[in-house]
């Protein structure tokens, strides 16, 4: 009997001391399917066409916008766009002419779970954005409520354009978007954006109330609201698949 | 998934409230009333009213249509801001006869200067190195003028004052 239990306990141990190795390599009971999904990875170039279409059908703008991203792995895109813009606004009692390019940089998230084979986006990003521009006063009234001198309305200020060159400004942006894969590698989107004016290099004369790639600046508010509408075309560099998917192989032991 | 829904009803938030602006209706300025107040020559610091005063533009030749006082004592005349001088004609009357009026011709000179105030009002005027001359006649009832501030930026206080 004594003899027994030490058979058995000596058998245990060394079974307990192989099981070491013995858990070396599982057992994979659910084989990977061996055809792996793999998404496509790459640069997406395009243009915005709410600019463009907004210069055709409004004479006092011309803008055009160029947009890109690059893919850095399931969810994560660097993202960015730089445009031009020039527009002219009758307010009452003056008209004023901003023109002047920007540069936006940041990160796109995407959190829109695809289906098998979708490519599409629903995202939520950040920009840094910075906008260099001049501003002309092209002509203005002088508000005055008294009308004893001019019975018929304000007297005219000045008639020639007063140029302010050499502004800029800078600003962070909340971007909300959408693609949709038209067809392959093509894609239609738009975006909305919430801008937070961090600098604002402005003429002591005459403010910055207009920023190209920022919209319109808003007495006592450092709040801008834009948008874009884009195609967008993506050259694919290479194919990965999805990495959450992957099983991660134990590393086995020498 | 839930904090996308945070973002969009923020961005939502702030882009229904962005069109909310006060950017369409000039409150914040306007091009500034001359004011003038009338005190005793003998006690400058007396505040004097003037009798049966009454105030009119002077364009050229042409007398304009009489200001309305604001008070005896202190007036707000508007200035024109086109161009460097603004006339008026001030009369007073001791007594309620025709033949004791009278009229005394006063020019102000003065650079305009045009300033930004806001995206609704866009420019106003405001008057600096502002002068006063009285025009000498027979019998001048405004006996001196000083300018108390050469810089109107606004109505709220006296920048000339007139002894009489």
């Amino acid at each position: 009997m004594r003899r027994m239990s030490r058979y058995i306990i000596s058998t245990l141990l060394v079974l307990i001391a192989f099981s070491g190795y013995s858990q070396g390599k599982s057992i994979d009971l659910n084989p990977k399917d061996t055809l792996v999904y793999k998404q496509p990875y790459g640069l997406r170039i395009g243009i915005d066409l709410s600019r463009p279409l907004t210069s055709f059908f409004n004479d006092d703008y011309t803008g055009l916008e160029f947009v890109g991203d690059y893919r850095l792995s399931q969810k994560l895109y660097v993202a960015g766009e730089v445009g031009n813009e020039k527009k002219t606004k009758q307010e009452d009692v003056y008209n004023f002419t901003t023109s002047g390019s920007y540069i936006k940089a940041g990160i796109d998230y995407n959190t829109y779970g695809n289906w098998y084979g979708e490519q599409n986006m629903i995202t939520v990003g950040g920009r840094y954005a910075f906008g260099s521009f001049s501003q002309t006063v092209n002509n203005y009234q002088i508000y005055d409520t008294e009308r004893y001198w001019s019975p018929e309305g304000f007297v005219s200020g000045s008639t020639t354009a007063e140029e302010f060159g050499g502004l800029t400004a800078s600003w962070l942006e909340a971007v909300v978007g959408v693609k949709m894969e038209l067809f392959k590698n093509m894609y239609l989107g738009g975006s909305v954006r919430i801008g937070l004016l961090i600098t604002n290099k402005e003429s002591e004369r005459f403010p910055n109330l207009f920023i190209p790639g920022f919209n319109k600046v808003t007495d006592g508010s450092k709040f801008g609201v834009g948008y874009n509408y884009t195609l967008t075309y993506l050259v694919p560099l290479y194919n990965k698949a999805k990495k959450a998917e992957k099983i991660v192989e134990p590393v086995s032991e020498e | 998934m839930n904090k996308i829904r945070i973002v969009l009803l923020t961005m939502l938030g702030i882009i229904s409230f962005s069109a909310c602006e006060k950017d369409d209706i000039c409150v914040d300025g306007n091009t500034p009333l001359l004011v003038i107040g009338f005190y005793d020559v003998t006690d400058t610091s007396l505040v004097k009213p003037v009798p049966l005063l009454v105030v009119k533009g002077l364009d050229g030749g042409d007398t304009l249509a009489v200001i309305t006082n604001k008070s005896l004592e202190s007036i707000e005349l508007p200035l024109r801001p086109e161009t460097d001088n603004t006339t008026f004609v001030l009369s007073q009357n001791p007594t309620t006869e025709a033949s004791t009026l009278n009229e005394d011709v006063i020019t102000f000179n003065y650079e305009s200067k045009e300033v930004f105030i806001s995206r609704a009002c866009g420019f106003v005027a405001n008057y600096d190195n502002l002068s006063g001359t009285v025009g000498a006649d027979a019998l001048n009832w405004i006996l001196a003028i000083e300018v108390k501030t050469t810089l109107v930026a606004n109505s709220n206080e006296t920048h000339v004052k007139i002894y009489h």
